[in-house]
């Protein structure tokens, strides 16, 4: 017994099983995205709906009206793949149907999503790794090193991610997370390998609690490398206690800050252009990049430059006396102020951060759903 | 690369010119089209005629009607347009200069 979906096709209507369905669905979605560019992809998707139609009929008799996913899986072959000019440009790929060599599949759409198999949080580095096609330690450990990396920027980045990407709920959405070509095969393909690793399922559980323990023991010892590192870093930077030293210092301070501060502020600027108008200071992405890509990039480099500056404001407060709590004062003392200054001057002097700051609630929203359509249109 | 690689890309480029040819003769709608490819080397499917064929008629090579069917639903009909019918004709021209200029180099 199968569940049966009724579909309309150019406004005909059939009952396909399910998974034929799904794989309808996943051709007809792979036609959609090769035609995207085309004038006349709405009158093209139609010819193609009836011509499915014609050909499901073929399949059905006054006492039989379901058509069975073998049925719409020769459907599908014998439409072809569906190429935007009709293939008269690409010479790459073969106009006559060759029944032998691999099946003519239309590539899948990848698309970035969060995975909850085997992941151990949220999913967002599962989805990473079937994303990018490489194994998920990898991916975690590069996420691990990020965040260190960007003194913790990066977990933000995190929890962003883990709010934006949305998740694969469907076998087709699984598919297009990994760039796999979908069709009725591989869903029942895929079914029969879930169902061997469902048996396992014990043993699976057990290697994932392994997994886990693993990978906490790692992160201890990272950050406990780190944080040695960086002490030892620190010692090896300080002073002479001495007056001039402490001059020095005292001025290097306000340099720091100030560094910080414009860091900070461009970083903002930038993301705010980025997210708004899909340009970084009127420079425009490439149109294979999509936002969310951009959005990280820049926080990585904003990351990359923002950290060691970071730690070298902490490294001047520790003169060799210690931790000088004087300096870090007036280090406070004097990136407020001028944090304030600058922002007063930029909010009464620069007519965009006046817009931007008085339109607030709504900038962020736009800038958030900006983001979030660029995981959709991958 | 193997021969039958190299004349996959000859058909396609000659594709284009077949559909022009099959329509110069007579009012065709797409199955009919394909009934006649099916029996060639130019075998092809819809998925790759559709978006031709719309491209084809974007570039106002040929025109379609609606016409009513016995069975079914009204299909599109295609016919030769003007523009068509000249590069059809310049196409027969250019293919029996490529025939000449083939049989006169080497023997």
């Amino acid at each position: 017994m199968n569940t049966v979906i009724i579909v309309n096709l150019n406004g005909n209507a059939f009952h396909i099983e399910e998974p034929g369905y799904v794989a309808l669905r996943a051709y007809l979605d792979g036609a959609g995205a090769q035609l995207k560019d085309n004038p006349d992809k709405s009158e093209i998707m139609s010819d193609l709906e009836q011509a499915i139609a014609d050909k499901c009929a073929h399949y059905l008799q006054p006492h039989k009206n379901v058509l069975t996913v073998a049925e719409i899986d020769s459907v599908i072959k014998d439409m072809g793949p569906v190429q935007s000019d009709g293939g008269a440009t690409s010479p790459a790929a073969d106009v006559p149907p060759r029944p032998n060599t691999a099946d003519g599949e239309t590539a899948a759409p990848r698309r970035l999503y969060q995975i909850r198999e085997g992941a151990m949080l949220s999913g967002v580095c599962t989805g990473f790794a079937a994303y990018l096609n490489v194994d998920v330690s990898v991916i975690r450990i590069a996420f691990v090193v990020l965040a260190l990396l960007t003194g913790g920027l990066w977990i933000i980045a995190y929890l962003a991610m883990m709010l934006v990407i949305p998740f694969a709920h469907t076998d087709e959405e699984h598919a297009a997370a990994a760039g796999t070509p979908f069709n009725a095969q591989e869903v029942i393909d895929r079914a029969k390998r879930h169902y061997s690793q469902f048996k396992n399922d014990r043993e699976w559980r057990q290697h994932w609690r392994q997994q886990r323990r693993e990978w906490r023991r790692k992160w201890h010892e990272g950050a406990y490398w780190w944080a040695h590192n960086l002490q030892r870093n620190v010692q090896q930077f300080s002073v002479h206690p001495s007056y001039f030293a402490q001059v020095f210092a005292g001025l290097m301070v306000p340099l720091f800050a100030l560094l910080s501060i414009v860091m900070a502020g461009l970083f903002i600027a930038a993301l705010v252009t980025l997210t708004t108008t899909g340009a970084i200071f009127g420079v425009k992405l490439a149109a294979s990049m999509p936002l969310w890509v951009a959005v990280l990039l820049l926080f990585v480099v904003y990351g990359l430059i923002a950290s060691p500056l970071h730690h070298a404001r902490r490294a001047i407060y520790m003169q060799r006396g210690g931790y000088q709590p004087w300096l870090a004062a007036w280090d406070g003392f004097f990136s407020v102020g001028l944090m304030a200054v600058v922002g007063w001057f930029a909010y009464t002097h620069v007519p965009q951060v006046h817009d931007f700051i008085q339109h607030f609630p709504e900038n962020v929203l736009t800038m958030w759903k900006n983001v979030v359509e660029s995981f959709h249109h991958a | 690369m193997e021969a039958e690689q190299k004349f996959v890309t000859i058909r396609k480029g000659l594709l284009e010119f077949l559909i022009l040819k099959i329509i110069s003769a007579d009012k065709v709608y797409v199955a009919d089209m394909m009934k006649r490819l099916a029996e060639t080397d130019f075998a092809t499917q819809e998925g790759t005629l559709y978006p031709l064929l719309s491209k084809m008629r974007r570039e106002e090579l040929v025109d379609y009607e609606w016409q009513e069917s016995d069975s079914g639903p009204p299909r599109k009909y295609y016919k030769l347009a003007a523009k068509g019918r000249a590069q059809l004709a310049e196409f027969k021209n250019y293919w029996e200069y490529l025939n000449n200029t083939i049989d006169k180099l080497g023997r």
